[in-house]
């Protein structure tokens, strides 16, 4: 009974919008909300600081490159690369966590699953990737039931970008790729914090990104079989992880196919270059 | 290669430009310390903690802060560590060759001016702040040294980071004429306060005795914080570590030198 | 780190601006070359001093060389004045007070010395010093840490040294220490390489160390 008040209690105003069956299950039920508490009203609101530029005051306490001595050290320096190609798409990405010059761990997923049709990569921030990527994992279901036929990748990614793009300035901080399968094929998209929204063949994202570009471009073609596929996206993760110090420890790697992501494997980019012989230092 | 004497600031441009790129300078080992002085009867007690440190770093868990004047002098420092054990050693060195030229026994007041004068003439950037303490032809002596160069001659007194925990003992305990065994008690439980209440200090009790008869350091003189031992061994199988090249080099232990039967080299 | 009538010393070899690895063998390279790339250049370097004396560098790569080349002149020079080999007391005091004077304008090193020295007796006693960019010394009887991962190196050789290692046990746990340490900062690694230094001999081995 407590739920059914309270449930009441924030559509005040407004007409009941289903029926009073579906006042059976609790808010509790959810967690809370699943997680998306914030959203209740329909409109996304989050507490901002009472400053007079969010922004400059958020980058005041997270720019650990201006003052090694920030009070707030956000995870960033990351290499995920994704790309197009007949078999679908290969999505690869490290595995280090960094805060400073410390490595706080050698084993975060970069790559979020949305969907069984849609993955997304996670560069900048880990909880701006984490948070409105599962988010955009709801609109895209609500987005099935709706209209009976899964999301597009070009419509998934839009709906990203239009709703980072609505806090623009604020201080997110994300570069992602979505990546997924849908009626046009196999489908890559980069969105960033800034709003940007790209449809490309090749992307790589993150600090060791150069590094990644570079084996990348040398040997892509379209018409690579699936298993150079995968081999040239694992030599890009390598090289980046080799180079760059923010970038490493393992290579996460799936394929999208027709019908759906797969996992391929996990890869220690230590045991890949002893394995390879590569690095010329020995 | 000549090099005149004193600092050398032909990095500092170049160091500047750096921290303009975002290289910032490296912590330099400080003392966040307690040290303190006190009169007694027969003389001086110095006393100071063990710990050194670099920002929230422990560098050194049992470092030695007071340092040697001359035989009956000694100088407690605390601040930035390299300066206090090198304007001490260089006070030092000019007390030896003063004793030498005057044919006469150093005096604490000597070695307080040299001090005040160098610290005075780098205007506090030599960070050192210290407590100067001795017997000399004038009786005993204290001093406290303050890092830009002004001094003070006080009954007991205490310096760096855990001073105030220290003075707080003093100010409550400390009199006139004690003895020996109590002003050592009393010193001791100064350090204390400041190893046990200031982030700064820590460690063990470093105590030094001045008398007009002679100067007794007890290094690590109360040991409160002792590691207890590991209960278990870490020691890796051999083995444990893969390594990809090895090189021994062979080094001579023992030789002889038999000298070859001859005539000696003509070097008339 | 100090073991039973032995000591150790090791270091990573990275050579970086920052984020980017440029070398992993510093040591074969023409310097002036990489010196030119980007004046924050670090690395770590050990140079071996006398047959039993060994210094660990790391910090600025320029200053790496500068300093290097500055300990060899006055090494041999002392070596040529006093006839005999330099001690490792009277080698530390030596870059302490090169370091100190530097002390407005320091170099950006952080040197760790260790090495055997020889008692009145005619035996060797382990010895290790570390010192911070403007010299003060830090004379220990367990280990001393320095450079980028120092604060990591604190962490690890804490838990891990005990008294009394014998050689080979000294290389276990001095390369666990740094592999370890090494592994969780981001600015080091790239291979290591460790010195055993015994009364009669010097065991240089290079790890197989994490290449990311």
């Amino acid at each position: 009974m407590q739920a059914q008040v309270q449930r009441r209690t924030f559509k005040s105003g407004m007409p009941p919008v289903v029926d009073d069956d579906d006042y059976h299950c609790s808010d509790a039920m959810w967690g809370s909300l699943a997680g998306f508490g914030s959203l209740v009203k329909g409109v996304p609101s989050f507490v901002i600081p009472s400053v007079p530029d969010p922004a400059a005051f958020l980058r005041l306490h997270t720019d650990d490159h201006a003052d090694p001595s920030c009070k707030i050290k956000i995870q960033h320096g990351t290499t995920t690369l994704a790309f197009r190609f007949q078999g679908g798409v290969i999505v690869a990405v490290d595995s280090r966590a960094t805060a400073g010059s410390y490595i706080a761990s050698g084993t975060v997923k970069k790559i979020i699953e949305i969907n069984p049709y849609l993955l997304g990569t996670m560069a900048g921030g880990a909880a701006d990737c984490q948070y409105w990527e599962t988010y955009l994992g709801v609109h895209c279901r609500l987005h099935e039931l709706r209209n009976r036929e899964r999301i597009s990748v070009s419509a998934a990614s839009k709906y990203l970008s239009n709703l980072v793009y609505s806090y623009k300035g604020m201080g997110l901080s994300m570069g992602t790729m979505i990546c997924g399968w849908d009626k046009t094929g196999p489908a890559l998209f980069y969105v960033d914090s800034d709003g940007t929204r790209l449809k490309g063949n090749i992307f790589s994202v993150g600090s060791g990104s150069t590094f990644a570009y570079g084996v990348l471009d040398q040997e892509y073609r379209w018409d690579l079989p699936d298993e150079e596929a995968q081999e040239l996206a694992r030599r890009s993760i390598y090289a980046a992880g080799h180079r760059d110090a923010f970038s490493g420890n393992t290579c996460n790697l799936y394929q999208v196919k027709e019908d759906g992501w797969q996992f391929i494997g996990n890869y220690d980019i230590t045991k890949l270059h002893y394995d390879w012989a590569w690095g010329g230092s020995w | 290669m000549y090099r005149s004497s004193g600092f050398d600031f032909s990095n500092s441009i170049r160091n500047h430009s750096l921290a303009e790129k975002g290289l910032p300078l490296p912590k330099v080992t400080s003392t966040g310390t307690t040290i303190v002085g006190c009169v007694f009867k027969d003389g001086i007690i110095l006393g100071a903690d063990t710990r050194a440190t670099e920002g929230p770093i422990v560098a050194d868990k049992n470092c030695e802060k007071i340092h040697y004047i001359s035989e009956s002098i000694r100088c407690c420092g605390a601040g930035t560590a390299a300066d206090t054990e090198f304007v001490t050693a260089t006070i030092s060195s000019n007390m030896d060759l003063h004793a030498l030229s005057t044919g006469r026994k150093p005096r604490v007041v000597t070695a307080m001016t040299l001090l005040k004068q160098h610290l005075f003439r780098y205007q506090g950037h030599v960070g050192a702040a210290l407590v100067l303490g001795g017997v000399d032809v004038t009786g005993p002596q204290l001093f406290t040294i303050h890092p830009h160069g002004s001094t003070d001659k006080l009954p007991y007194v205490t310096m760096g980071s855990g001073s105030l925990a220290a003075m707080a003992i003093f100010e409550s305990s400390w009199q006139p004429n004690m003895t020996r065994e109590q002003a050592l008690q009393l010193v001791t439980t100064a350090i204390s306060a400041g190893i046990f209440n200031d982030l700064g200090s820590g460690s063990n009790v470093d105590a030094c005795i001045i008398t007009a008869t002679g100067t007794e350091m007890l290094r690590n003189f109360v040991k409160p914080n002792e590691r207890v031992e590991k209960e278990r061994k870490y020691t890796f199988r051999r083995g444990a570590t893969a390594w990809k090249s090895e090189s021994i080099r062979k080094l001579i232990v023992n030789e002889q030198v038999t000298p070859v039967a001859g005539e000696a080299m003509d070097v008339s | 780190m100090v073991g039973k009538d032995c000591v150790a010393i090791a270091s990573d070899l990275r050579l970086g601006t920052q984020a980017l690895g440029i070398s992993s063998n510093f040591q074969r390279v023409p310097v002036s070359h990489f010196s030119r790339v980007c004046p924050s250049l670090t690395i770590c370097q050990v140079f071996p001093i006398t047959d039993r004396l060994y210094v660990g560098l790391p910090g600025l790569g320029t200053d790496v060389t500068t300093l290097y080349e500055r300990f060899r002149y006055r090494v041999n020079m002392y070596t040529i004045k006093e006839e005999r080999e330099i001690h490792p007391e009277t080698f530390t005091h030596m870059v302490s007070s090169t370091l100190y004077e530097h002390r407005f304008g320091p170099y950006f090193i952080e040197p760790v010395v260790a090495g055997l020295s020889k008692l009145p007796t005619g035996g060797l006693k382990p010895f290790i010093a570390a010192m911070d960019l403007i010299g003060c010394i830090n004379f220990a009887k367990d280990f001393v840490v320095a450079g980028t991962a120092s604060s990591k190196l604190y962490g690890v050789a804490e838990g891990l040294w005990e008294p009394d290692l014998e050689p080979e046990d000294l290389f276990e746990t001095i390369s666990q220490t740094l592999l370890n340490a090494v592994d969780r900062d981001a600015f080091s690694g790239w291979g290591a390489v460790v010195h055993v230094i015994t009364k009669d001999r010097v065991i240089s081995r290079t790890l197989k160390a994490r290449m990311d």
